[in-house]
C-alpha cells in the first residue's frame, strides 16, 4: 500500500481482527444552512461498490480507497476501547463536492 | 500527529452552492414572503397557530424537528474517542463556546439593546431581543462548522470531534445558561418550559438521529447511510428552516412594518459577538502555536450559532410573535456573509500559524 494510504501497525492488527478489508472513503457532512463538507472516513469493511474504488493488497489486508484519497499523505489508525474501537484518518482536509 | 497544510484555500463556490451563499437574500426575501402572507391571507397563521398539544405547536414542532434532525443524524458520536487527538484545540473551543462566548453575547448584546438603542426601541421590546441574543449565544455552531472548516482548510479528523462533543456538552449546558443569563436580564421564563424545549428539540431529535443512524448503519451499510439516506434528507434543514422564517414573519409582519430599524440594530451587537468571540479563539490558538487547521475550525464553531435551536427555543419560549424570535432570525440574516469575511481572515492568517502538531 506504501504510498497509496499508510496504516500504523495497531490499525493493521484491527483489520486483520476484523476480516482483513478496509475502505477508506470520503462521507459528506450537510451544513445547516446549505453546503457540504466531505470527511475522510475508514472503516473494517468493503465497500458497496468495489469498483469505484483503487484496490491495494498488502500483507493479508485488502484496501478500498476512494480515487480522491490515494497518494494524500494519510495515516489509518485505530482509537478507542472493547467495542468502541474504531478506525480514523489523520491528517485529511476536509473537500467539497 | 503530521498533518497536511495546504496553503491553497477552496473558494467559496467548490463547498457552497447558490442556495447557501446567498442565504441572506433567501432569508430576506422570506421575511418579505412572510409578511405579505400575514397582511394578505392571515387566516393562514391564525389558523396554524390553533394546532397545539399541551402548549407546543404542532406545525412549529413539526418543522423545527424537519431543520434539526437531518443534523442530528450526521453527528457520529464514536469520534470522540479522539478527544485526546488535540487537546489543546478542544480546550480552547469548548472554553470559548461555553465558558466565554454566552456570557460576552449577554454583556454585548445588553449594552446595545439596552443602554445605547434605549431611545430607539421599547424597554419591553429591547429585553425580548435580549433573551433572543442570548439563545442564540448558549448554542454554538453544529452543522455548518464542517463548510467554514472546509473552506479554510480545516483539519477533518479534529473538526468532527469538536462538532460531537459541543452537541454533547450542549445537551447538558444550554438550559441552565438560558436560564440563569434569562434570569439575571429579569427575563422570568420557568424552568419546565425551557427543559421542555431541551426535550422536545435537542434530546428527541438528538437520540431519533442517533438510533436512525445505528439502525440504518446496521442494516444498509454506512456508505449507503452517508450517500443515499443523508443525501436525501440533508437538504430539508434549509427548507425547514426557509419555511419556519415564512411562517415566523407572518406572524411578526406588525412588528417588522412598525420597526424596520430594529433588525439593523439587533445585528449591530450580534456582528461584534461573532467577530469577537473568532478572534478570542483564533488569538488562543496562535498563542498556544496550535496549526492552522485546527485553529480555523476551533475559532469558526464559537463564532457561528446553532440557529434552528435559538429560533426553536425563542418561539417555545416566547412565541411566534415575539422579539426574542425575532431577534433569532436576524442572526440567521447576517450569518453567511459575517463566517466568509472571516473564512477570508483565516486564510489569510495561514501563514501565522505553525504546520505540524504532535
Amino acid at each position: 500500500m506504501g504510498d497509496a494510504i499508510d496504516i500504523t501497525s495497531s490499525a493493521k492488527a484491527f483489520i486483520k481482527q476484523q476480516g482483513g478489508v478496509m475502505t477508506v472513503r470520503l462521507s459528506p457532512r450537510h451544513g445547516c444552512c446549505g453546503g457540504l463538507a466531505n470527511v475522510a472516513v475508514a472503516e473494517a469493511t468493503s465497500p458497496a461498490d468495489p469498483s469505484l474504488y483503487h484496490r491495494h493488497c498488502d500483507e493479508d489486508l485488502t484496501l478500498f480507497i476512494a480515487p480522491a484519497l490515494v497518494g494524500q499523505g494519510l495515516r489509518v489508525d485505530v482509537e478507542g476501547f472493547w467495542k468502541l474501537r474504531h478506525l480514523y484518518v489523520d491528517g485529511a482536509a476536509l473537500s467539497a463536492r | 500527529m503530521t498533518t497536511q497544510q495546504d496553503t491553497s484555500s477552496p473558494s467559496t463556490t467548490e463547498g457552497m452552492g447558490l442556495f447557501e451563499r446567498f442565504l441572506s437574500l433567501w432569508v430576506a426575501l422570506a421575511i418579505v414572503a412572510g409578511i405579505l402572507l400575514g397582511q394578505l391571507l392571515p387566516a393562514v397563521p391564525e389558523t396554524l397557530s390553533r394546532f397545539e398539544v399541551a402548549q407546543v405547536s404542532i406545525p412549529v414542532a413539526v418543522l423545527i424537528w424537519a431543520m434539526i434532525f437531518p443534523m442530528m443524524a450526521q453527528i457520529d458520536f464514536t469520534s470522540l474517542l479522539g478527544v485526546r487527538r488535540q487537546p489543546k484545540g478542544l480546550i480552547i473551543t469548548t472554553s470559548v463556546n461555553w465558558l466565554v462566548k454566552p456570557f460576552t453575547m449577554f454583556a454585548i448584546s445588553w449594552l446595545f439593546l439596552m443602554v445605547i438603542f434605549r431611545p430607539f426601541i421599547p424597554a419591553e421590546l429591547a429585553s425580548q431581543y435580549l433573551a433572543g441574543t442570548i439563545l442564540l449565544g448558549a448554542a454554538p455552531c453544529t452543522a455548518m462548522v464542517f463548510v467554514w472548516s472546509y473552506l479554510t482548510r480545516g483539519d477533518a479528523a479534529y473538526t468532527l470531534v469538536q462538532v460531537a462533543l459541543n452537541d454533547l456538552i450542549m445537551l447538558f449546558a444550554f438550559a441552565p445558561i438560558v436560564v440563569f443569563l434569562l434570569g439575571i436580564s429579569n427575563i422570568q421564563v420557568p424552568w419546565d418550559t425551557v427543559a421542555l424545549s431541551v426535550v422536545l428539540y435537542i434530546v428527541i431529535p438528538l437520540a431519533a438521529g442517533y438510533i436512525t443512524r445505528q439502525t440504518l448503519i446496521r442494516k444498509r451499510g454506512a456508505e449507503w447511510y452517508d450517500n443515499v439516506f443523508m443525501k436525501r434528507i440533508g437538504p430539508i434543514t434549509p427548507i425547514g428552516l426557509i419555511i419556519t422564517l415564512v411562517l415566523l414573519f407572518a406572524f411578526q409582519g406588525e412588528v417588522i412594518l412598525n420597526n424596520p430599524l430594529h433588525i439593523v440594530l439587533i445585528a449591530i451587537p450580534l456582528i461584534i459577538q461573532t467577530f469577537l468571540i473568532f478572534f478570542i479563539a483564533y488569538g488562543w490558538a496562535k498563542a498556544w502555536q496550535l496549526p492552522h487547521n485546527v485553529a480555523a475550525p476551533g475559532a469558526m464553531i464559537g463564532a457561528s450559532n446553532f440557529f434552528e435551536l435559538a429560533v426553536a427555543a425563542a418561539i417555545a419560549l416566547f412565541g411566534f410573535q415575539s422579539g426574542a424570535a425575532l431577534a433569532t432570525v436576524v442572526g440567521v440574516l447576517v450569518e453567511v456573509p459575517l463566517m466568509l469575511a472571516l473564512v477570508r481572515i483565516a486564510n489569510k492568517t495561514r501563514h501565522h500559524f505553525p504546520t505540524k502538531t504532535h
